[in-house]
């Protein structure tokens, strides 16, 4: 008997959110079908690429992005040139500076130096916090104020302050923002119904389900995203269809085989060979579970995910 | 598995309130009730205008219109002995929700019920009885047996045949209880899904009784497989159950807030 192929295409969708403003603006989600199952049915919105500053600039120790992002002085510069790396579809600023533990940035600094950020770019912005949850709650409050009209995603609210960043940057400003937890799709769920409850509407908020590089736990990060879109598509589960974003680049460039010089391991290769393929592989694998946006930071990462999002979407 | 549907049962022209309003064509009344039961957690409503002989489909595609046109293409489960009047719900009837489903067929006087559906596209909850109450489950199969031959036989997805146990009253029928529920299993094992009023079994007992006897019984009918009932979801302590049951059953994705949503 012939096969008879039966598309897997869902009743249920994941939710649309639309980040930036004008010709460059990009929507997330949308889709009807499993993570590139685009024989199924059209995927809506292919998955996009970001591409990570940081308020210091870059990571100065690789010599493939201090050759990109060379002659460029200021943030605005470099934040210029990461917008116009190929394949990236919007620029990501951390501010990982302004955490209280490290630099201490002041919140004044931080939104001047974001200003500047957006002014140079022509595509979406989104904002990473400083990890501590009391500054990100002022913080993002005062980005959102800052950025106004720029529809700006801010990355990301947890538990402990999702009231504050919902009341402020999603409603009052009418940015969005992104529901982080850490590889926990009970508590996805319940951070996801707590800011719906705080009146934030579908269209204005992402999810981080949390991240782990390759080999660092990814097995949990795996069963997380299949589990949240599973239940997102085949049982219609509205507070879990939002669009997923991951920062992918900050656990790749973070363990031992993005670090290790190459003078101690020596067998091992070149460091930036292996971060990049650290940050490849991680990429791809949440891709292929469900992340609808990941953030990079190397432009042959870059280059490579957004290839193969052209070529499986 | 998909969660569990609860079709809101307070539509209902038993009701004093309702029969005056549908006589009237009063939206008011009925629009509050619709509003009610989907807050409370219905997927579906159930519109019962009764047996509506005389003005039955101008009736119903009234109702219908109104409770889609207010709720968002609320999907329906258009409930009356007129066939005409099902028919004409379903022609002003937006699917875009949901099909609409015919309430009800069996396997007697009632079993054309099946065609309407399925020259309609439609869900037909089918009875599993022919005159009176089935003698035994072999009976109840049977009558499944026929009617999702017949349904099939004119096109219809087994799916879309929602086939009730017929449950039955506790005080009275206390011994044929364990009956239903193990018929709800076999349909459950043959892949089929199910529905049926589920407060049958706490007529005639106290009204404090009812929310209690009601919400034990689903817990138990789900445990067997049911997928559906016909039931007053403003029952909190049922809805509670119902959603509590889904969690267990693994139908829905726990959340600690998982009763509010």
């Amino acid at each position: 008997m012939a096969f008879k192929r039966v598309p897997q295409k869902f009743t249920a969708t994941v939710n649309e959110v639309t980040i930036g403003t004008g010709d460059k603006a990009i929507t997330l989600g949308g889709e009807n079908v499993l993570p590139l199952y685009s024989f199924d049915a059209p995927i809506t919105n292919k998955a996009r690429v970001g591409v990570q500053i940081t308020d210091a600039g870059y990571d100065k120790t690789v010599p493939a992005l201090a050759a990109y992002y060379a002659g460029a002085e200021t943030i605005a510069d470099i934040a210029k040139k990461a917008s116009e790396m190929p394949g990236a579809d919007f620029v990501v600023l951390s501010l990982e500076g302004a955490d209280p533990n490290g630099e201490d940035k002041s919140v004044e600094e931080c939104v001047a130096l974001a200003k500047e950020v957006a002014a140079a770019i022509d595509c979406p912005l989104a904002i990473q916090g400083s990890k501590n949850v009391e500054k990100d709650a002022v913080l993002f409050d005062k980005l959102a104020e800052a950025l106004q009209g720029k529809n700006v995603l801010m990355v990301s609210c947890k538990t402990e302050n999702y009231k504050t960043v919902s009341a402020s940057a999603a409603i009052a400003y009418s940015q969005k923002i992104s529901a982080e937890s850490a590889v926990d799709i009970n508590l996805a769920k319940q951070l996801n119904v707590l800011i719906s409850q705080m009146g934030v509407k579908a269209e204005s908020y992402v999810m981080n389900v949390g991240a782990a590089a390759a080999g660092y736990g990814f097995e949990y990060v795996a069963s997380t995203l299949d589990r949240v879109r599973g239940a997102a598509l085949t049982q219609d589960d509205a507070m879990l269809q939002m669009p997923i974003i991951t920062p992918v680049c900050d656990e790749a460039w973070s363990v031992k085989e993005s670090i290790v010089s190459e003078e101690d391991l020596p067998e091992w290769g070149a460091r930036e060979t292996r971060g990049v393929q650290m940050e490849v592989a991680t990429a791809a694998a949440c891709l292929a579970g469900g992340s609808n946006a990941v953030i990079l930071r190397h432009p042959e990462s870059v280059k490579t995910i957004a290839a193969l999002i052209a070529d499986l979407t | 598995m998909g969660k569990f549907i609860v079709i809101g049962e307070r539509i209902h022209c038993i009701s004093p309130v309702i029969k005056k309003a549908m006589e009237e064509k009063d939206p008011a009344p009925i629009l509050k009730r619709a509003e009610e039961q989907l807050a409370a957690g219905a997927t579906y409503l159930d519109v019962n205008i009764g047996p509506a002989e005389k003005n039955g489909e101008d009736l119903m595609k009234w109702a219908v219109t109104l409770l889609q046109e207010n709720f968002d293409n609320v999907p329906l489960c258009l409930d009356t002995a007129n066939r005409k009047a099902i028919e004409a719900g379903i022609s002003v009837y937006n699917r875009s929700k949901g099909k609409p489903i015919v309430n009800s067929a069996d396997a007697g006087d009632r079993i054309e019920n099946i065609d309407l559906a399925a020259a309609n596209d439609a869900i037909a909850i089918a009875l599993c009885a022919k005159t009176g109450i089935p003698s035994d489950n072999d009976e109840r199969m049977a009558y499944c047996q026929e009617m999702l031959e017949r349904g099939i036989g004119l096109g219809m997805e087994a799916e879309d045949l929602w086939f009730d146990p017929l449950f039955l009253v506790i005080k009275g029928m206390q011994d044929k209880q364990l009956d239903v529920l193990g018929f709800i299993k076999d349909l459950s094992d043959m892949g089929l899904n199910s529905t049926g009023g589920l407060s049958n079994v706490s007529n005639m007992t106290p009204k404090h009784i009812r929310p209690i006897l009601d919400s034990t019984t689903v817990a138990m009918a789900m445990y067997c497989g049911l997928t559906s009932a016909i039931a007053n979801p403003c029952d909190v302590r049922l809805m509670e159950t119902i959603k509590s049951a889904d969690i267990i059953k693994n139908n829905s994705l726990y959340a600690d807030s998982f009763l509010e949503i």
